[in-house]
């Protein structure tokens, strides 16, 4: 798959969606694709700074915290760390920073800001196209 | 089934994609052609391994189920290996070596892949010696006889054919493709 490039928009900011959007991330990573994801509205939960490490289960579905501890699954802090480990583009959304009143700062390391062109311009080639 | 292997990564427990990850990190510190045997416990991690080693390129060997535990075996491929380079010139199909043995000659297969790959699925009788030690255990193989030299597709044979020829066995074929489209009859373990 080193030929691979995988394009993803994050869109929600619950537990189950910072789930789908990191672990299909980063197994495409790590079989050598080229992984970006673009983190806008409530998706930029799943890269600030402190959120990502509290997320909220959906509602309803509090009872799954349990099941979360018993299948061992890495936790979501776990999985931005490899992540970036893995080089995955990461584009935070300036629109919603500033809509949500928010600065580069408080997000993970290494990031890039940009729009939605910024997505589009790395999403035109993409062989795999993703949206939780 | 005692394998014999180059690193050995312990993923029990984790879960889904930590076994593919934790795997992938360990193989960039192999060299090519080791194996590797990946430890784990995530039921889903056979097709996992199987699927990535279809993107990466690497060879997935097999799995070996016991008390639970999933311990997948994987060789690392290198980029020689995917490149047709075939110089030893005595080359001899694998149906013709199939039909060959099903008319019940005697003959004399060595099977120049890892230990591990031999294991799980070989030509019934092959003798193994993997092309990296070949060059120290050639006198175990009687220079009278004739050699039908077999890998996975033909690349590590024809080297080792080039070897043996080099160091004065007379009769010495290469067989094209090899073990990965073998479809006689195989045995398992040693």
């Amino acid at each position: 798959m080193a030929n691979t490039k995988v394009a993803i928009i994050a869109a929600n900011g619950s537990l189950f969606d910072a789930y789908k959007v990191f672990n299909v991330a980063t197994a495409a990573a790590a079989s050598d694709a080229e992984v970006g994801i673009f983190f806008t509205f409530e998706g930029l939960n799943l890269i600030h700074k402190e959120a990502h490490k509290n997320l909220p289960l959906p509602e309803g579905k509090e009872h799954f915290e349990e099941g979360f501890k018993q299948a061992n699954v890495p936790s979501i802090e776990e999985l931005v760390g490899i992540a970036q480990e893995l080089n995955i583009k990461i584009i935070a959304c300036q629109m919603t920073m500033d809509v949500m009143n928010l600065e580069k700062e408080a997000f993970i390391d290494g990031i890039e800001v940009g729009g939605a062109a910024s997505f589009i311009e790395y999403a035109k080639d993409a062989n795999i196209t993703l949206s939780f | 089934m005692n394998i014999q292997v180059d690193e050995i990564l312990d993923a029990k427990g984790l879960a889904c994609p930590m076994p593919i990850v934790k795997t992938k990190k360990a193989m960039t510190n192999l060299e090519a052609g080791q194996v590797i045997e990946v430890q784990a416990t995530d039921k889903g991690s056979t097709t996992d391994m199987k699927a990535w080693a279809e993107s990466t390129g690497h060879q997935y060997l097999g799995t070996v189920e016991e008390a639970g535990v999933l311990t997948h075996y994987l060789r690392k491929a290198s980029d020689a290996e995917t490149k047709q380079e075939t110089k030893h010139e005595d080359v001899e199909q694998l149906l013709d070596l199939q039909s060959k043995i099903e008319a019940g000659e005697n003959l004399t297969i060595l099977d120049v892949r890892e230990p591990a790959e031999f294991a799980f699925g070989h030509i019934p009788n092959a003798i193994n010696i993997p092309l990296g030690d070949l060059e120290e255990r050639m006198k175990e193989l009687d220079k009278d006889n004739e050699l039908h030299v077999i890998c996975r597709t033909g690349n590590r044979s024809d080297l080792a054919a080039q070897k043996l020829t080099e160091k004065g066995f007379p009769n010495v074929k290469n067989v094209i493709p090899g073990m990965s489209t073998w479809e006689g009859p195989t045995d398992k373990n040693n």
